[in-house]
């Protein structure tokens, strides 16, 4: 496709700019990285080019600086800060922008803003992509009538009722170059059989006051509001939870076989303890944590061992040492799954032990061990547990906290114990009042737990947004909730502990989320860790249809899977049917600014791509991509399929590599 | 920037013959697509008798090589409709159609406008692309827009504590120049001495 | 006559209001006109006011002439581009028409054709400098005009009690840079507040012909406070009307506010145009009920 340049502005000429600049001596320069075409550079000639205008007229320049998208207020606000004593130095800013760049600007300062360039008039919203079709915005779209071409903006005099009498040739009579829209709207109706709807309509007349300003001014505060709620950028998917959120907690049959893989935590992967034919029982611990940052596993069944080998694994890209038990149907416990106590009787050591021995790790698909996190020797003072689920379709979180309140309570207190702190939250986002509801009934007496219910945006559930909306306290870049005082645990880990505690049990069985298109059986299923994929697609009756993959996880940041011989592992949440995106090949960046706008940790994914695709790595993370949270908005919005989320994984893997290197050297 | 309103039934009814393919472009949902809207529409559309064959959910449509490749990817559920209702701004609907000359495609959608140019967060601030920009005169305001009458050369007589004749909720735009330039300690000397006339014809 | 040589030979220059019918039956308004001739030194016709569609103002100047009456051929900016504009300037000249009231215009949402598209190709100002340019031989592009040049004496609008005042003053003075020669007011009520424009306004040296609109109610009053631009009616004159509400109805205090408010300011200006909203009959009684007549 040709790709227009729908570069906004242009230099106003130079004795203008200078006659304009009259009276000011030192000016402060500000320009913005244009916006609709390709990114090709990221340097800014313009502002050498206006350099030379005012040294020609006399004038310095007190300083300039590039900005991406200058019309984003919010980020160029803070920007704008940043300059703040620049800026004073100078006697006028000098905007090299379109008029909504300037304009925000203006808006921030108090010192006289300037505008050297002149906006371009487009004839039309071209959209998004650099195509030659524009949209008049009309109110009233007259496509219906016209085959499909746009009559207010393909006719010179916008005529809505056929054709004037200026055209020859074919061409309009403003010129030889433009075609006569109405020439082409009759062609192509005839093409499609439909000439006579012509003449059939009655006459049209526009309606000027559809744009009107009351409506517009309503919609741009509504959206400006929403898009800024609790943090700024995120998106707002469908969220598709109505398929399982009224389905309670089931039992899924369990299957004949599992597969348990040694490594299902963030950290290193366990020693099995067992070898093919030794008998097992359910609860029984089969994995040795041999490092620090490791979490024991156990049998989900009780049965025999087949095999320990290298198996498959849902989100490694390479196979993971897995030990096969063959079941027994007869669920077994093993002796050491008993109680330990109660939160009267158990100490904070006593807990941090069994939530050790119990082999929990941060269920909400991170998997960090969690008695490593409680065992911090950083100063908390709060444990905010997750239940926003914000990932579509998901409802794990949301039919524990319905069906077992007071366990999710308990546990809560139990990691409160533990870790030493008085103060706990559960965070719910608003798509879910009922659970947020029973949730505060429950805790009606507490004085020292509280439920914060906050608006649903993904990634509100990611730790950093939370600790921001909920507690003001801003993560430090690079650092952990635990840097702030905050230990960040999951719904599910919080039952997990209760059960740890109470019942002695450790990890070996988890809520999934089974839902999508051409799922039979959709619901929210208990399942032992180590069933395949291929057993619960019998269970549940999935037939996954034409352009449709199965991912686990979620179904934003889910890991798709071609091949089914994979297990339910400690942090799988979800087992989704989505829509598989078209494969399309990524195009140029046309620097749109859809990411800028979206990206929660307020980078510049456009320019971390640019940048890694430069090899330039140095400018990766000063721009910060070691901030990434990979939590995809960048990739799901961005207009050019660019793969944002693999390369910002690559480049990060690679600044980290660097750093060993040269951690090594020296 | 552009942002869709779903058309009514009535507007849409009279267009449909035989099987109807929905194109849902959701490149534009975050800020533009009105989903509600489109369900309940959907469904009156069912109601009224429409035989929805196929729905298929795309984005950026306006992007002509993606649609090319789309088409491509989707050509059963395309040829074997009659109608083609796609829900989109009008670039959607137009590149779309472009690209199948010879089929009936009408719009599901009417597009209007909001200010700003990239990204999809709508700005406070609009630019009426006029290419003979005054803002460095007018306190950094741009005139043509922020007064409802594209006025260049000072306020009418119709604004009422300090809103715009046209609507309560709107500020008289050359109200808050005046203001701007009052806290600047800007003097309206460039502005007193030239009469500013527009041209159209850039 | 040309109202600029009416202030000079020392004249309180008087005019009321026509606003034309939904229709071209115009006997009625004629009728009324001539009723008030006496008393006033001209009657402006409105155009299109309050972009409510009405008879075109041209059409009806030329009957007022024609009847030996003197209009103001009142111009907005919002239904007609600079061709049309000039046009129509040029009718103008050619009906003998010497006094128009340049304006910028309403918004059409305000009006009853709310989906028209406003043009505003020019404003109070441009419209004002292309009227001088044309005076001047040429039109707005530049080119010669045949023959002698038309001449008018030009007009504009100015809201004294307008809050902020500011604004309406740097309209005003890039009006007379224009080539205003006089204005005619938006409702005045308060002398004080008259006063402060009235000084602040005089290194203009241009004459200001204060505007008087008849209250038909205390009603009328309080929506135009809060809605009508420019225009304040203070507590006691509310007060007043709704005291004796038959009288009110009847007219008679809404004459006897005008005429008081016509006296009062007269000292300050130079005169005074009253805008009786279809009320023309009672033009009439109020000019003498201040005790004062159009001297022509």
């Amino acid at each position: 496709m040709q790709k227009y340049d729908y570069t906004k502005y242009r230099f106003k000429p130079k004795a203008e700019i200078l006659a304009l600049l009259d009276g000011y001596k030192k000016i402060y320069i500000i320009s913005c990285n244009k916006c609709f075409n390709e990114l090709t550079t990221d340097a800014e000639p313009e502002i050498a080019e206006l350099t030379q205008i005012l040294n020609e007229g006399g004038k310095t320049t007190a300083g300039f600086m590039p900005v991406d998208f200058l019309c984003n207020k919010f980020l160029t606000e803070k920007t704008i800060l940043n300059i703040k004593k620049d800026i004073a130095a100078a006697d006028a800013v000098a905007v090299i922008s379109c008029g909504i760049g300037t304009q925000t600007v203006a808006g921030e300062l108090n010192v006289p803003v300037l505008t050297v360039c002149d906006s371009l008039d487009q004839g039309g919203q071209h959209g998004i992509s650099l195509g030659l079709q524009k949209c008049g915005a009309c109110g009233e779209c007259y496509l219906s009538l016209t085959g499909g071409i746009c009559p207010v903006v393909n006719c010179s005099k916008e005529l809505i009722n056929g054709a004037c009498g200026g055209a020859k040739q074919g061409k309009c009579e403003v010129s030889k170059d433009k075609d006569c829209a109405w020439e082409n709207i009759f062609n192509r109706l005839t093409l499609q059989g439909r000439q006579d709807l012509l003449l059939s309509q009655p006459p049209k007349i526009r309606n000027y006051n559809l744009n009107s300003a009351e409506i517009i001014e309503n919609y741009v505060k509504n959206i400006q509001a929403k898009r800024n709620e609790g943090f700024y950028g995120g998106i707002y998917p469908e969220e598709n939870k109505e398929l399982t959120s009224g389905k309670a907690i089931q039992k899924i049959k369990y299957p004949e076989t599992v597969c348990i893989p040694m490594l299902q935590n963030a950290g290193a992967t366990c020693e099995p303890l067992v070898k093919p034919g030794d008998k097992v029982k359910a609860g029984q611990k089969i994995g040795e944590a041999k490092a620090n940052i490791s979490a024991v596993v156990h049998s989900s069944v009780s049965g025999e061992v087949i095999s320990v080998e290298q198996r498959r694994h849902p989100l490694m890209p390479f196979s993971v040492l897995s030990v096969i038990i063959k079941s027994d149907n007869k669920l077994e416990l093993d002796p050491s799954v008993k109680s330990k106590g109660s939160l009267e009787s158990c100490s904070k050591d006593d807990i941090l032990l069994a939530v050790k021995n119990a082999g929990i790790v941060g269920m909400g698909g991170a998997q960090f061990p969690t008695h490593i996190k409680l065992a911090s020797s950083k100063p908390l003072d709060t444990v905010l547990l997750n239940g926003c689920e914000c990932e579509p379709m998901l409802n794990t979180d949301n039919r524990l906290m319905l069906e077992r309140p007071e366990q999710i309570i308990t546990g809560l207190k139990l990691l409160m114990k533990a870790a030493g702190v008085d103060k706990g939250i559960i965070a719910v986002e608003d798509n879910k009042p009922e659970a947020a509801n029973i949730l505060r009934e429950k805790l009606a007496a507490e004085t020292k737990i509280k439920v914060a219910v906050v608006k649903t945006k993904y990634p509100q559930g990611a730790e950093r947004m939370l600790i921001k909306r909920i507690l003001g306290r801003e993560v430090p870049r690079g650092g952990l909730p635990l840097d702030v005082g905050v230990l960040v645990n999951n719904i599910a880990t919080a039952n997990a502990v209760y059960e740890a505690v109470y019942l002695g049990r450790p990890l070996i069985s988890r809520i999934v989320t089974i839902a999508g298109s051409g799922v039979a059986n959709p619901g929210n299923y208990e399942i032992p860790i180590g069933m395949l994929v291929s057993d619960i697609v019998k269970s549940c009756g999935i037939i996954i249809p034409e352009n449709f993959e199965l991912k686990m996880g979620g179904a934003l940041m889910g890991f798709p899977q071609s091949n089914f011989e994979v297990p339910v592992i400690k942090g799988t949440n979800g087992i989704v049917v989505v829509q598989k995106k078209d494969v399309l090949r990524e195009e140029a960046c046309i620097k749109c600014g859809r990411c800028v706008n979206v990206c929660p940790m307020e980078l510049k994914p456009h320019k971390l791509v640019y940048y890694a695709k430069a090899g330039n790595w140095s400018r990766s993370e000063q721009e910060g991509v070691m901030n990434c949270i990979e939590c995809g908005c960048c990739e799901d919005i961005c207009s050019s399929k660019s793969e944002m989320v693999e390369i910002f994984k690559k480049s990060k893997k690679m600044l980290r590599e660097m750093k060993i290197n040269a951690n090594n050297r020296s | 920037m552009l942002i869709t309103e779903v058309k009514k039934k009535e507007n849409i009814l009279p267009f449909i013959k035989g099987k109807a393919l929905f194109i849902v472009c959701l490149g534009c949902k975050e800020v533009y697509f009105p989903e509600k809207e489109y369900l309940m529409l959907k469904a009156e559309l069912k109601t009224a008798g429409v035989d929805i064959n196929n729905e298929i959910k795309l984005d950026y449509l306006c992007n002509e090589d993606y649609t090319k490749d789309r088409f491509a990817i989707h050509k059963n559920e395309i040829n074997c409709a009659e109608t083609v209702i796609v829900f989109s701004c009008g670039v959607g609907v137009q590149v779309f159609s472009g690209l199948l000359p010879d089929k009936k495609v009408i719009p599901g959608c009417d597009s209007l406008y909001v200010p700003g140019f990239s990204g999809f967060t709508p700005s406070s601030y609009d630019c009426g692309q006029c290419g003979e920009c005054v803002i460095g005169i007018t306190a950094g305001i741009c005139p043509v827009k922020s007064c409802s009458k594209g006025l260049l050369n000072g306020q009418c007589g119709g604004a009422k504590k300090g809103k715009c004749e046209v609507s309560k909720n709107k500020d008289c735009g050359w109200e808050k120049i005046f203001n701007r330039m009052a806290a600047l300690k800007e003097n309206d000397g460039k502005l007193k001495s030239t009469i500013k006339i527009r041209n159209y014809n850039k | 006559m040309r109202f600029t040589e009416l202030t000079k030979m020392g004249r309180f220059v008087i005019t009321s209001e026509l606003g034309p019918p939904k229709g071209f039956h115009i006997e009625k308004a004629l009728h009324e006109s001539e009723i008030v001739w006496p008393y006033v030194h001209a009657i402006n016709v409105t155009d299109n006011q309050s972009s409510v569609m009405r008879l075109g103002g041209l059409a009806v100047c030329k009957m007022l002439k024609d009847k030996g009456i003197e209009p103001v051929f009142q111009v907005t900016c919002r239904d007609r581009n600079r061709l049309a504009l000039q046009s129509d300037i040029l009718s103008a000249a050619l009906f003998g028409i010497e006094n128009m009231l340049l304006l910028t215009g309403d918004h059409t949402t305000l009006g009853d054709h709310k989906d028209a598209k406003p043009v505003f190709d020019l404003d109070s100002v441009s419209l004002a400098h292309m009227v001088k340019k044309m005076e001047e031989g040429k039109d707005l592009a530049g080119n010669l005009l045949d023959g002698e040049p038309p001449k008018f004496c030009k007009g504009a609008v100015v809201s004294p009690c307008s809050e902020p005042l500011e604004p309406q003053l740097f309209k005003m003075e890039k009006k007379i840079k224009a080539g205003i020669e006089f204005f005619q007011t938006q409702a005045v009520y308060e002398a004080d507040k008259f006063e402060k424009f009235m000084k602040r306004v005089k290194e203009f040296g241009v004459p200001v012909y204060v505007g008087i609109v008849v209250l038909k109610s205390a009603g009328m009053a309080k929506f135009m406070n809060e809605n009508v631009a420019g225009i304040h009616v203070p507590e006691n004159l509310i007060e007043e009307l709704k005291k004796d509400k038959e009288k009110t109805k009847s007219g008679q205090t809404g004459v006897e506010i005008a005429a008081r408010l016509i006296k009062e300011l007269k000292p300050l200006c130079q005169g005074a145009h009253i805008m009786p909203l279809g009320w023309d009959d009672k033009v009439p009684k109020i000019l003498e009920l201040s005790g004062i007549k159009a001297e022509k």
